[in-house]
């Protein structure tokens, strides 16, 4: 567990009224006289804390505490651009006579987020197969509806389909899929996604292939809505707040950040998580030398939101896969690197022995 | 925007038989109207003077992209 | 997906004798192994400089420079921040988890 203090002035980013201090991570070996700052496992899992705040269907936050900012960046980049989805790819229109065009029908099919496992699937090599292809058909025709009101004028009363949703995508199982599916048949993650507006005449007929893919590649195969972090703000008060200026104070900061004893006027700080770092404490005279704002460089507030087939909480899991997959691949070209190096060493010691003896 | 092809990828021109009259819709009532060379653009229904062309019996493919 | 594994890190030239300094480009990489990489590295006090950059936006390669004290090898650096960068993982991992099993945490309703 976290054992370093928030008051540690090297976990500091100090934040002034008009610019940023100590924003680097300075405990690299060398740096500091007398101290050693090289990589230690054990200190590491000591020091680090991960501990997850609040969880809904379709998004979790999570505290990465002990951890330099590198490491949780490479876990935010490959949330958005690493972790595989399905989405349509293929768009193969027979009929639109809808007031939508082709293309643009075809770019909104393809955002349209799917509920289907991506470990069940394989990567679209070029050719189609029911380990990698999934067929979904879109076939919606608009008509009048017969005895609506003649005064009527909402169009849900008038006429059937007139909204095209992403539930009147209906998947078309291919060879083994239909069984190997079967407890959870591909569809949208949501039904009620607005595709086109139809009338009555007006007609889409449409064949559709879904693929595996990567954020990196199109943002349609994103996983996350948003993967981001902030820095815990940190306020430190140095002296008490005279009790008259107790209301001042506390206005100075965002809602529910600073309390206020009701009685004693102490000033105590509540919850730091919802401070905006405003800094307008900073701009009152007296408060001067009373309180100082920073943001520990360590403390990472992570939250993430998905719209995608994986459950919040298994995101951050993925990512530390695919994170550790990079990081294997590279470890092996690696020690490839290492072996042939030695092998060339070694030749050059042959040649140099050979060299030694014709002399002799 | 995106790539666009036909249901025919050959670059091979194919000889298509040229039907000397196309079908046309009327803007104003819808109507389906047969117009043939020099022939003034008329519908036969409603007299309006804007027609609309089929849209291709052929299959378009896109990139959702 | 693209380069074979063979191809996956290649040594620039102008390297130095046994390796003590080395340009390593590795291909279909980005900031997100560069940067974690380069301050593991940078956690190895045998490293005297390490630094990347991705030299061109639209192309997908990472330049990493080792420079080593005391005549040891940039490639032994470099394995042994890749193993570090994995144990790390792991940890983070493990108490993910830890904490998801838990529970305890709010869990909310959206909209």
């Amino acid at each position: 567990m976290a054992t370093r203090s928030l008051n540690d002035p090297r976990r500091q980013v100090k934040v002034g009224t008009e610019r940023v201090y100590d924003v680097a991570n300075t405990e690299f070996p060398g740096n500091y006289p007398g101290e050693d700052h090289s990589w230690n496992l054990k200190k590491f899992r000591k020091d680090l804390k991960v501990e997850i705040q609040r969880l809904s269907r379709r998004s979790v936050e999570f505290d990465l505490v002990g951890v330099d900012a590198s490491i949780a960046n490479a876990f935010r980049r490959i949330l958005i651009a690493e972790v595989p989805t399905i989405a349509i790819e293929h768009v193969y229109v027979w009929n639109n006579t809808s007031v939508i065009h082709d293309e643009v029908l075809a770019q909104r099919l393809g955002l349209v987020p799917l509920d289907v496992d991506p470990s069940q699937m394989e990567y679209h090599n070029g050719v189609a197969t029911d380990r990698n292809t999934l067929v979904f058909r879109l076939q919606v025709a608009c008509e009048r509806r017969k005895g609506a009101a003649r005064e009527e004028t909402d169009p849900e009363k008038l006429y059937k389909n007139s909204n095209v949703l992403a539930k009147h995508l209906t998947w078309v199982p291919q060879g083994e899929q239909e069984s190997f599916f079967a407890d959870h048949p591909p569809k949208p993650t949501n039904d009620n996604i607005l595709l086109a507006k139809l009338r009555p005449g007006q007609e889409i007929e449409i064949e559709l292939h879904a693929i595996k893919g990567q954020g990196n590649e199109h943002a349609k195969w994103s996983p996350v809505g948003t993967a981001s972090y902030r820095l815990l703000p940190n306020i430190q008060i140095h002296r008490p707040i005279p009790p008259p200026l107790a209301e001042k104070f506390q206005k100075c900061f965002s809602p529910g950040v600073i309390s206020v004893d009701p009685t004693t006027k102490e000033v105590k700080v509540a919850d730091p998580r919802r401070e905006t770092m405003s800094r307008e404490v900073l701009r009152h005279p007296e408060f001067e030398g009373m309180v100082s704002l920073s943001r520990i460089r360590d403390f990472f507030l992570f939250k993430i939101e998905t719209e995608s087939a994986y459950p919040p909480e298994r995101l951050f899991t993925e990512a530390v896969t695919v994170f550790r997959d990079k990081v294997k691949r590279l470890k092996v070209a690696a020690q490839a690197l290492a072996v042939e190096a030695a092998q060339a060493r070694e030749g050059e010691a042959d040649a140099d022995a050979d060299a030694a003896m014709e002399t002799d | 925007m995106s790539e666009q092809q036909g249901q025919s990828g050959s670059t091979a021109p194919q000889y298509v038989p040229q039907r000397a009259d196309m079908e046309y819709l009327c803007a104003d009532c819808g109507a389906k109207n047969e117009i043939k060379p020099r022939e003034p653009i008329r519908c036969r229904e409603c007299g309006h003077r804007i027609m609309y062309k089929k849209r291709t019996k052929r299959m378009v493919q896109f990139e959702a992209r | 997906m693209a380069a074979t594994d063979a191809a996956k890190i290649t040594i620039m030239k102008g390297y130095e004798e046994g390796y003590t300094a080395a340009t390593f480009a590795l291909h279909d990489e980005t900031h997100t192994i560069g940067n974690a990489l380069r301050w593991m590295l940078m956690k190895n006090p045998k490293v005297e400089f390490c630094g990347y950059s991705a030299p061109h936006p639209s192309e997908p390669v990472i330049h990493l420079r080792i420079q080593m004290y005391d005549n040891a090898s940039a490639i032994t650096a470099l394995t042994d921040a890749l193993e570090n960068l994995d144990q790390l993982a792991i940890a983070v991992n493990d108490q993910y988890r830890t904490s998801l099993r838990r529970g305890a945490f709010e869990r909310f309703e959206e909209e």
